[in-house]
């Protein structure tokens, strides 16, 4: 039995000194990883304010002015985008070329004027037929009549003569009282679609995605060292001595078996730590998908060992799973996004069974449970490629 | 030393397909000594070989290795065996130490025991010194020297070694055949395969000649030379059609066999002295050019021939 752990070691050393192993196992992932993150807006989408920008200038210098500054400011549909150095005239063109959604002039004497309740403009550019105009004239209209509200209520009770009571303490009372209307709503989902802090991280799919797909890729060069040893007549030399051939298939699968998983293991505190793709939230059921998931690739590795006869064919026999597996699987493109018939046929391959296994974790949010199947059909997977693995290698050198 | 041979084989056959590669081969081989088998490339050497150690299943026939049948005991086969395949069957990637000390762990040496015969197998073959380099960077003949390495870690009873002087410049293969004979004063049982006829020559106490799956003859060298009748084998080449001359050759009185191959005739004769004058006679009769003769003492080369009527060429 112990020469099962000589094999894999001496697999690992072997590996060890293949740059191409790092390079497939942990840079690519890395690297397609941000790629593909980019590309499915997962830096700088969601994470980034996504209210829409709002142009303002001010040529009013009122304290009413600035409390109105302060509360398009704080809103949480628009954002303000100031520059004293840009004109009215430099906004609209922003506008008219759509880098803001619509520019908004405060004229001289607006404070003023809403102080005495008279009739004052702001000036607005924008682009009245879009969605996005409708949003900002009602965040607009809100704030403009929460001023005025609060001016008219401060000059009521100023009126009114109440002793200790000023103008500004009353206005900002008044609209201080917005803060806690006397209607809410709470927003709610169901925990199926619930993402962490509100935010749908694209990386949570593209994550698992290029971790499972480079998984496959990692195996060109862990399936060469079983067609080398087999061409160099290592493997021949091994079964002169009284080592069983088991012992020998089993040391090489345990080799490339725990290459995927401390690959997997990096990958996912490198998602975790640095992506924000919250695989730790059930770490259980991330450390049980990842385990069945390198068993699986590690069995596919193991058969394409055996059935490639030279260095160029474990290349390949490589490098087609990775692109069918990872294509079908929905490591590109979540199946979500596709119809039932290729989600049906996309579990026929183990990719799909392993995003499914790590996306109900770290995307969907779903519970312990939810990986239990995607890890038994990756069992199942390699059970099935180590079957096979260990009769082809019966049939070719057992004559 | 037991008078059990270390190695019976008995009527072993294998076959693939239609060819047959080894057919009905039987010898003994004596505890301590070095048996060559001799034959050219596709003569059922490295077949038979490979049956010995429990790679192949023959299709018949049976051997058994210090009382270990291939058939029914491949594991006791293989705990006194060690094998030096033809090919370099190393890990490149691995230093010199790291090949030694995996290959002992697969023949079941650990720890301190280990690491001592890996030292003791590096002295042997002269690497110590450059133990920690990768083999990959190592010439020809150092990588043949760590094959053989290999194949002493466990101290085995028997070792076989198959054509373990292919492709090596003559340094090394000097050193690979005064190695063989160190491993039978210590004891070990050698099998060794060849198609180079000195090596057997030099190295063997027996040897067996193969040819197309056959054991064709068995013996020491003495005993195979005699075969041919003491007889002295005369190479000609000549610069014309041989067919004719030929026939004459052979009618010559001493003169016991001609064949040609290659453009080259070989002529076997009990006295070259006397018949070859006459060969030369016949050739001018027919206006025939010798352009060159070779002389050959009775050796394992002319055995092959008288047996099988062809050389025995690399």
């Amino acid at each position: 039995m112990i020469r099962i752990f000589d094999i894999a070691f001496k697999d690992l050393l072997q590996l060890s000194r293949d740059f191409k192993t790092f390079m497939f196992l942990l840079i690519m992932p890395i690297v397609f990883t941000f790629l593909f993150g980019y590309a499915f807006g997962g830096f700088g989408g969601n994470d980034s304010d996504s209210r829409l920008p709002v142009g303002y200038i001010s040529h009013d210098d009122n304290w009413i002015t600035d409390e109105l500054h302060d509360l398009l400011a704080d809103s949480e549909v628009i954002r303000l985008e100031e520059n004293p150095f840009l004109s009215a005239s430099n906004f609209e063109q922003l506008v008219a070329n759509g880098d803001l959604a619509a520019a908004i002039i405060v004229p001289d004497g607006y404070g003023r004027a809403v102080l005495k309740n008279k009739t004052i403009r702001l000036t607005v550019f924008a682009d009245t037929g879009t969605q996005a105009w409708t949003t900002i004239e009602a965040e607009l209209l809100t704030v403009a009549s929460r001023v005025d509200g609060a001016v008219r209520t401060a000059s009521i009770l100023e009126q009114m003569d109440l002793e200790g009571v000023p103008f500004e303490y009353a206005f900002e009372q008044t609209l201080s009282a917005w803060d806690e209307p006397p209607i809410s709503i709470n927003e709610t989902s169901s925990p199926a679609i619930k993402k962490e802090g509100g935010k749908n991280n694209p990386l949570a799919h593209t994550s698992p995605g290029m971790m499972l797909q480079f998984s496959i890729a990692g195996l060109l060069t862990a399936a060469q060292v079983i067609v080398t040893e087999r061409k160099s007549r290592t493997l021949q030399r091994l079964l002169t001595t009284d080592t069983r051939r088991i012992h020998i298939v089993v040391g090489h699968h345990l080799a490339i078996f725990l290459l995927i998983f401390t690959q997997f293991t990096i990958l996912i505190m490198f998602g975790q730590l640095v992506l924000k793709v919250d695989y730790l939230r059930l770490p259980g059921a991330t450390l049980l998908v990842a385990f069945c998931a390198a068993l699986c690739i590690s069995a596919l590795g193991l058969l394409i060992g055996i059935l490639a006869q030279t260095e160029e064919q474990a290349i390949s026999f490589s490098l087609i799973p990775m692109f069918v597996f990872a294509g079908l699987g929905g490591a590109w493109v979540p199946l979500e996004f596709t119809g039932k018939t290729f989600q049906i046929i996309g579990h026929l391959t183990p990719v799909a069974w392993g995003m499914d296994g790590f996306e109900n974790i770290c995307a969907r949010g779903l519970g312990f449970e939810s990986v239990l199947i995607p890890s038994a059909a990756l069992v199942g997977y390699a059970v099935l490629f180590f079957g096979l693995a260990v009769w082809r290698l019966n049939a070719s050198e057992e004559k | 030393m037991s008078d059990v041979p270390a190695i019976e084989v008995l009527d072993l056959q294998k076959s693939f397909g239609e060819n047959h590669a080894v057919q009905g081969v039987s010898f003994d081989v004596k505890q301590g000594e070095i048996f060559s088998l001799l034959g050219p490339n596709g003569a059922g050497k490295t077949t038979t070989i490979s049956m010995l150690s429990c790679l192949l299943r023959p299709n018949n026939g049976d051997a058994r290795v210090m009382g270990h049948s291939i058939r029914s005991d491949s594991t006791g086969v293989k705990s006194v065996l060690g094998v030096v395949p033809q090919d370099i069957a190393l890990y490149e990637d691995l230093t010199a130490r790291e090949n030694l000390s995996f290959w002992g762990k697969m023949y079941g040496l650990r720890g301190s025991k280990l690491k001592l015969r890996v030292d003791e197998v590096l002295d042997v073959i002269g690497l110590r010194d450059r133990a920690n380099e990768r083999v990959g960077k190592y010439s020809g003949g150092m990588k043949r020297r760590v094959n053989i390495g290999v194949a002493l870690l466990h101290k085995p009873k028997v070792i076989y070694m198959d054509e373990p002087t292919v492709g090596i410049d003559p340094q090394s293969r000097r050193n690979i055949l005064d190695s063989v004979v160190k491993l039978k004063d210590e004891g070990m049982t050698v099998l060794y395969t060849t198609h180079y006829m000195e090596e057997a020559q030099e190295l063997s106490d027996h040897i067996g000649i193969m040819d197309h799956g056959k054991l064709i003859a068995c013996g020491t060298g003495e005993e195979l030379v005699k075969l041919v009748g003491q007889q002295t084998r005369i190479d000609l080449t000549l610069n014309g059609d041989g067919s004719n001359v030929m026939q004459m050759w052979q009618a010559i009185d001493g003169v016991s066999r001609v064949s040609a191959e290659d453009g080259l005739v070989s002529v076997l004769v009990a006295d070259s002295n006397l018949v070859l004058p006459h060969l030369f006679e016949a050739a001018a009769q027919l206006s025939i050019r010798i352009t060159s003769v070779d002389i050959r003492e009775p050796n394992l080369e002319a055995v092959f021939l008288h047996l099988t009527g062809r050389a025995l060429r690399d």
